[in-house]
């Protein structure tokens, strides 16, 4: 009989890219050395292109001098995946979870990512699949509605998945997302024609479906954001 | 010892062929030893060859990008050294040995699902010279890595 799982949920509303980094990488040495437990954030970013592990910078499509001028910064990381833009109406989750607790490896794991995307957007009738080979993420048709790019480390995980909401599709344009061409970008809103709720209700929904595909015991949501945000580790 | 890798390897592309989703008996070779983050490692008096098992590459997915050490680097049993790309995720790599590197497998820039089709053979990742030959004694032989592959997929 396995012990109960634990899922520990912080909703954090809009934090810049590095600072989420950081908290990051606090919380992944924290889960490494059994401090917490399995940890999940949710938030948005401002708009933010990043780039993966391979650094496939060819995939931006203005030179970054132009970056401010449209009000986004660029940042390279350590995560898997290419290309791709954050920003306000992206719902954002970064899973801080250990794998090896549950025999998980990266297929696995992102398999169930794709599946959390796939049944939340269910719920507003929106028929979503998983992308083909190589196209790892979450499709309407030919349309991509979520993106995923995780990093593992010691079997735990960060960075995890965006699923567009109602973000400005326009900021896409400016890159070929996720190294995939002609290929559209969608989200919730140009896919269903049903009344969004707040996105404080739709955030809440993504991260129930998650912690069912991953089938947490208890998911405990954590009330106050500024003991994750202002720890004196993270400026 | 040459043919019995290539035996292992003919067996372990059948099994992946006859047990698609569940229960996967991913195929361990008995001359190596392995770490419990999925290495395998092959011990030739002060050289050691080493990359990831067929559970490993197994649980990855296609591999897609292998990120090398450079000539000359320490490793450090344990301890993260690369790391391979498949399915959006970049997963680390701990060596299994501690030492110095001499070579890297160039061919896996090419081919990096190379990791996937021949993880004991083709698929090697790096090849060091000992600093402690004793460290070897803290890993798995075949039968205890088998039995601890068993144990981590019986988890979900």
């Amino acid at each position: 009989m396995r012990s109960p799982r634990t899922l520990e949920v912080w909703r954090l509303g809009t934090v810049n890219y590095l600072k989420s980094l950081k908290i990051q990488d606090k919380l992944v040495s924290e889960r490494k050395a059994h401090q917490i437990p399995d940890t999940l954030l949710s938030l948005e970013h401002p708009p933010t292109y990043t780039l993966g592990k391979r650094r496939t910078d060819h995939n931006l499509l203005i030179p970054q001098s132009e970056l401010t001028k449209i009000g986004a910064e660029l940042h390279y990381t350590q995560r898997g995946g290419d290309i791709t833009f954050h920003g306000p109406h992206q719902a954002i989750l970064y899973p801080i979870i250990s794998l090896r607790s549950i025999g998980f490896g990266a297929r696995n794991y992102v398999e169930t990512l794709e599946r959390s995307m796939i049944e939340f957007a269910s719920m507003y009738g929106v028929k979503a699949r998983p992308g083909n080979k190589c196209e790892t993420g979450v499709w309407v048709g030919d349309r991509k509605i979520g993106a995923i790019g995780v990093r593992i480390t010691s079997g735990i995980t960060c960075h995890g998945l965006a699923f567009n909401i109602d973000p400005d599709l326009k900021y896409f344009e400016h890159i070929v997302p996720c190294g995939i061409a002609d290929k559209e970008v969608t989200s919730l809103r140009r896919e269903t024609d049903a009344l969004l709720p707040s996105e404080e209700v739709i955030h809440k929904q993504l991260i129930t479906c998650l912690a069912n595909a991953f089938s947490y015991d208890d998911v405990v949501w954590k009330e106050d954001p500024s003991v994750i945000l202002d720890t004196k580790d993270v400026e | 010892m040459a043919l019995r890798l290539l035996w292992a390897s003919r067996v372990a592309s059948h099994l992946r062929i006859s047990v698609a989703q569940r229960g996967f008996a991913s195929a361990v070779l008995k001359d190596l030893k392995y770490a419990d983050s999925h290495e395998w490692v092959k011990i030739e008096g002060n050289k050691a060859t080493f990359g990831i098992t067929d559970h490993a590459q197994d649980h990855l997915g296609d591999v897609v990008y292998v990120e090398l050490p450079e000539l000359g680097h320490s490793v450090s049993q344990g301890k993260s050294f690369g790391a391979v790309e498949s399915v959006k995720a970049t997963s680390d790599i701990n060596s299994p040995v501690s030492g110095t590197v001499v070579e890297v497998n160039k061919e896996l820039t090419e081919s990096p699902g190379l990791v996937n089709s021949s993880p004991y053979e083709q698929g090697w990742i790096v090849k060091v010279e000992l600093s402690d030959a004793g460290e070897a004694e803290k890993l798995m032989d075949s039968d205890k890595y088998s039995k601890f592959c068993e144990e981590e997929d019986a988890k979900h």
